[in-house]
């Protein structure tokens, strides 16, 4: 038991946690509010961190999934479904914080903005590297599919990418990463790196511990396979 | 050249069962027949004008139809393991992949020239003086499209959901392919200069070489056992 409860996860989860906790007070009482947008702007901090997460994790579970193909080792299979498994947490998140924002700042709900377009389209590749998992008999195979459709999603998202932006985008123009350097006001650029770096280390967290539960599940599966099925 | 000897078998082999079974084209071209007639009537003529989102209708149709024939690839030779004797032989697993995406492309591109015909008469289009521009278009597009359908097909038959799984996989992935398509095949309805469409060409081939490509890399690990 307290192997699984290793220091690391629990501490970058632990950090995160108490930082994504310091980042709301930051959000609410710190942060100048933004001329232009008004108070609806403070969403930013959340919607833009859990954005950089969902895409993050996309990348992990690819190349895990890429180099579990390759090698076969089963470790690889089990850090790419416990990244898919954040990702679609954080991929949530976006799509919930983004059409709150969205309905004050632009006026709907909704709208096929190429961004908002691309994450639906990133949490449905999600959805499907699921449910390729759950839906075969042989774990084996499931982690194949699961695997090949993480890396074809991968080559494909920069197309989808580019064939969303074609629709002209409704998005602010990026603020912290451009030659010139960030133009935001250092209190704001503060609360969003801290976003940034509390979101990073929670999703790392839960991750591991997501990691040791895949574990577990599968000496689970072992054992009663072992023992023909009767509970030891 | 024995690499294209083989791919060329697995192709004419898929060809000749669905020239004697005709079970896939007669669905698909059924299906597209009895849609177009459907949005004839589920479009209110008064006030859409259908030659407006004629594209748009002409591309759905084609995935649609796509997916119910492209997803049964598999159907049949899952009946006695006669895939297995497929992957049994020394045939590179690559190979009896684009095989079978050469047979479907046919077998779609057939569906999509009924489909091209069935929504001139029925919405009385105009394919203009270059017809063969508009077919390099749609049929870039259905190359993506198979190759996508073709490797999620034998994803989703070795399931247990079976078909039903195969539009949630296969989908996302088509965005850019239906954007592309459409939004040129909207532009060479509407009498634009060819010019005008040409990026949309190059993303159509980009998107067909990576459905391809990957593909053909991954199809190995999907039917491995």
């Amino acid at each position: 038991m307290s192997r699984r409860l290793s220091w690391a996860g629990l501490l970058p989860a632990l950090t995160g946690g108490i930082m994504v906790l310091v980042l709301h007070w930051l959000v609410f009482f710190y942060v100048p509010t933004e001329a232009a947008q008004g108070l609806i702007q403070r969403i930013f901090y959340i919607h833009v961190p859990a954005a950089w997460v969902a895409f993050m994790a996309f990348g992990i579970v690819a190349l895990c999934s890429a180099v579990y193909l390759w090698l076969g080792d089963e470790r690889l299979d089990m850090a790419a479904v416990s990244a898919a498994e954040g990702g679609m947490i954080f991929t949530t998140i976006v799509l919930l914080t983004g059409p709150l924002w969205g309905r004050v700042a632009w006026g709907t709900w909704w709208t096929w903005e190429p961004r908002l377009t691309f994450t639906l389209l990133l949490w449905f590749i999600y959805l499907g590297y699921f449910m390729v998992r759950s839906a075969t008999e042989s774990p084996e195979r499931g982690r194949r599919f699961a695997a090949v459709l993480g890396i074809v999603g991968a080559v494909d998202i920069p197309l989808i990418h580019l064939s969303v932006v074609w629709f002209r985008s409704l998005h602010p123009q990026p603020v912290v990463l451009k030659p010139e350097g960030p133009t935001l006001p250092p209190e704001m650029l503060l609360t969003l790196m801290l976003g940034f770096v509390s979101f990073t280390l929670l999703f790392f967290g839960m991750t591991h511990f997501r990691y040791g539960l895949e574990r577990t599940r599968i000496e689970a599966a072992g054992r009663e396979s072992r023992d023909g099925g009767i509970e030891p | 050249m024995n690499y294209l000897r083989q791919l060329r078998a697995v192709l004419w082999k898929d060809l000749v069962v669905e020239l004697r079974t005709r079970e896939r084209t007669i669905s698909m071209a059924g299906f597209t027949v009895l849609v177009a007639f459907l949005f004839n009537h589920a479009l209110d003529p008064a006030r859409v004008d259908v030659q407006d989102v004629a594209a748009g209708l002409l591309w759905m149709t084609i995935v649609f139809a796509g997916t119910l024939g492209i997803g049964r690839t598999f159907q049949l030779e899952s009946e006695d393991g006669a895939f297995h004797g497929v992957l049994m032989s020394p045939t590179p697993k690559d190979a009896i992949y684009l095989g079978k995406v050469g047979a479907n492309f046919v077998i779609l591109l057939l569906v999509t020239l009924l489909a091209l015909a069935v929504f001139g008469l029925f919405f009385h289009l105009q394919y203009g003086e270059r017809p063969l521009v508009l077919l390099l278009v749609m049929a870039l597009g259905i190359l993506g499209f198979v190759a996508f359908a073709t490797l999620f097909s034998a994803i989703s038959s070795g399931t247990v959901m079976g078909d039903t799984l195969l539009p949630i996989l296969l989908f996302p992935l088509l965005v850019p392919m239906v954007i592309y398509g459409v939004s040129a095949t909207d532009r060479l309805l509407a009498g634009r200069p060819v010019a005008e469409i040409a990026g949309h060409l190059r993303m159509l081939a980009a998107f067909a070489l990576v459905a391809v490509f990957s593909g053909a890399g991954l199809f190995r690990f999907v039917v491995e056992e």
